[in-house]
C-alpha cells in the first residue's frame, strides 16, 4: 500500500484512504478522469457492507440526478441499503464487471470494483476532509449499528 | 351460575390468494373448531372493511375478551379496531417467533401518548400471523387465554352465537366465497348472518390506504395536521388528532408517518416496517440498514418530496420544504429517553 495512504482505525480494522483522489461524506471515493469522476465505495463503508451478494441499479446509464436521489440498491451479508448519488451530476455507465459479479467491491474496491462514471460540478472532500469526518461521526456511527445488529 | 362464554376468536384474513396464509387461517380455524375452546369467525382484513361493513356491527357487540389474529403488525391491527369503536385493554401475549431472544421479557408499553377513550374494562388480544408458518404455537396461545380469560356473563345486545357446539362464522372473504373449512359446506358457516340482521353478503372488499393513529404514542402535536394538504387529518369534539378524511388520502404516500415525532402514524400495508407498526425492538431482525450512512435523505426530506409528488398529480404546485414542515423542538422538554431516541440522535448527530 502506498505510505502515503490515510488509514483510519475501525476497531482493529484500518479502513485505508488513498490520497490520489477525492471523497464525499456518504463514503464514496471520485477519482478524476479527463472529463468527470470514476465512483466506487471507500474501505470504510465496504467494512461496514462485507461480502456484498446484491446489486441493482435503478436508473440507466446517462442519466441526470440530483443529489440524494435513489440510484440502485445493495445487499451484502450484513446490510442492506438504497444506493444515492452523492452529487447532482450525469451518471455516465455502471461498471459492467460488477454486473455478474458484485464481489469485485469486496476484492478491489479502489480499483476493478469501482460503481460507476459521474461527471459533477459539486465540491468534494479531499482525503484528509473525509478522514476528519470519520473521526467525527464514529462514535455515533458505532451506536447507530449497535442499535441495529440483533448478535 | 350459568355457563361462561367463550372466548371469541377473529380471523383478520389476509387479502389475496396466497395459499399458504389461507391455509394457516383456515387451519387455525379448523382446530378452534374442533377443539370447541372458542368461538372462531373469520373476516375479511379488517384494515379493508368498510365503515359500513356489518362485519363492524358485529365486532361491536362482543362483550367479552377477544383474540384477533392478523396478518399486519398487532399494533396496526389494535388501533384500527380502535378506530372503529372496538375497544378494549391491549391484552399481553406470550406469543414470539422463533428468532426472538427468550429474554426479550415481556414487558407494559410505556404509554406516552394521550391514549384512547371509552375503552371498556375488557382485553383484547392481537396476534400476529406472521411470526409462526404452523397453527400449532398460535393454538398454544390462544388455549393459555381462554384459560385465564374471565369472560363476563351478559351478553350485549342479546347476540349469541346459539349452541355450545362450536361455531364458524365466516362474514364474506374479499378473495374466496367462502373458506373452505371441512367441513366444507358446514350450515354453521353463515349461522351468524342468519341469526342477525346483517346480511350474507360477501362484501368485495377492495384494498384501502389510510393512516392510522397509535394512541398511545400520538401526543396531538399536530404536526400531521400541518403537514397533510388534503385534509386527512381534524379534530374531534375534544380537540384530540383523528383521521377525519381517510378516503382522501394518497395511496402509498406515509410522509405524515414521517413527519411524526411520536412515531404514532402507522400504515399498515407500507414496505417499511417500522411505518407498517412494527414494534420498535423488531428493527434488530433485518440486517443493518446502511442507507443513512450512504447519503439517504432525511425523513422530512423524504416526506416533502413524497408529498410534492401526490401534489404534482393533483394538479396543484409542490411546495417542497416551505409548507408545514416542524420546527423541531429544541426547548421541548425532553421525556424518558428510549433506544429509539439514541437511534434518532444518532442519525442526527451523523449530519449527512
Amino acid at each position: 500500500m502506498p505510505a502515503d495512504d490515510l488509514v483510519f482505525p475501525m476497531g482493529k480494522y484500518e479502513a485505508r484512504m488513498p490520497v490520489d483522489r477525492q471523497y464525499t461524506r456518504s463514503h464514496f471515493w471520485l477519482s478524476p478522469l479527463a472529463t468527470g469522476y470514476r465512483v466506487g465505495f471507500t474501505a470504510y463503508a465496504v467494512r461496514l457492507l462485507q461480502d456484498v451478494y446484491f446489486l441493482d441499479w435503478t436508473i440507466d446509464a446517462q442519466t441526470a440526478v440530483k443529489e440524494k436521489e435513489q440510484i440502485g440498491e445493495i445487499e451484502s451479508s450484513k446490510a442492506v441499503s438504497a444506493m444515492y448519488a452523492p452529487a447532482e451530476g450525469l451518471i455516465r455507465e455502471f461498471n459492467p464487471a460488477l454486473y455478474n459479479d458484485p464481489s469485485l467491491i469486496n476484492a478491489d474496491n479502489y480499483g476493478s470494483g469501482w460503481l460507476y462514471e459521474l461527471e459533477t460540478e459539486s465540491p468534494l472532500l479531499s482525503a484528509q476532509e473525509y478522514y476528519a469526518h470519520l473521526e467525527a461521526t464514529w462514535e455515533t456511527t458505532q451506536r447507530l449499528l449497535k442499535s441495529q445488529y440483533n448478535e | 351460575m350459568s355457563k361462561p362464554q367463550k372466548l371469541t376468536v377473529v380471523i383478520s384474513q389476509a387479502p389475496g390468494k396466497n395459499p399458504h396464509k389461507r391455509q394457516l387461517e383456515e387451519d387455525l380455524a379448523t382446530q378452534l373448531m374442533l377443539a370447541g375452546t372458542a368461538e372462531v369467525s373469520l373476516i375479511p382484513q379488517v384494515y379493508d372493511l368498510p365503515e359500513d361493513h356489518h362485519a363492524w356491527l358485529w365486532l361491536k357487540s362482543i362483550p367479552g375478551d377477544m383474540v384477533v389474529l392478523g396478518w399486519q403488525y398487532p399494533r396496526a391491527l389494535r388501533w384500527t379496531l380502535d378506530r372503529n369503536g372496538v375497544r378494549g385493554r391491549e391484552g399481553l401475549t406470550l406469543l414470539r417467533s422463533e428468532e426472538d431472544d427468550e429474554s426479550a421479557e415481556l414487558t407494559e408499553t410505556q404509554a406516552t401518548g394521550i391514549g384512547s377513550v371509552n375503552v371498556p374494562p375488557r382485553r383484547i388480544f392481537v396476534l400476529d400471523l406472521k411470526l409462526h408458518t404452523q397453527p400449532q404455537p398460535y393454538l398454544e396461545e390462544i388455549e393459555r387465554i381462554a384459560r385465564e380469560a374471565t369472560v363476563p356473563l351478559v351478553s350485549l345486545g342479546g347476540f349469541s352465537l346459539g349452541p355450545s357446539t362450536p361455531n364458524t362464522v365466516s362474514l364474506g372473504n374479499n378473495s374466496s366465497p367462502a373458506p373452505t373449512l371441512r367441513p366444507a359446506t358446514s350450515p354453521l358457516d353463515f349461522r351468524l348472518t342468519a341469526g342477525s340482521d346483517a346480511p350474507p353478503v360477501a362484501v368485495e372488499a377492495r384494498r384501502r390506504w389510510y393512516p392510522v393513529i397509535d394512541y398511545s404514542r400520538c401526543t396531538n402535536c399536530m404536526e400531521c395536521l400541518d403537514f397533510c394538504l388534503f385534509g386527512v387529518y381534524g379534530v374531534d369534539g375534544m380537540d384530540r388528532i383523528l383521521v377525519e378524511e381517510q378516503d382522501q388520502c394518497k395511496k402509498g404516500c406515509p410522509a405524515c408517518s414521517r413527519v411524526c415525532p411520536a412515531n404514532a402514524i402507522i400504515f399498515p400495508e407500507h414496505k417499511t416496517p417500522a411505518i407498517a407498526g412494527a414494534p420498535t425492538e423488531d428493527a434488530g431482525d433485518f440486517k443493518i440498514d446502511l442507507s443513512k450512512l450512504f447519503g439517504a435523505p432525511s425523513a422530512l426530506e423524504i416526506a416533502a418530496q413524497e408529498r410534492d409528488v401526490e401534489l404534482v398529480a393533483d394538479g396543484r404546485t409542490a411546495v417542497g420544504m416551505t409548507v408545514g414542515i416542524p420546527k423541531r423542538q429544541a426547548d421541548k422538554p425532553s421525556g424518558q429517553r428510549d433506544d429509539l431516541d439514541d437511534l434518532m440522535d444518532g442519525l442526527d448527530a451523523l449530519d449527512l
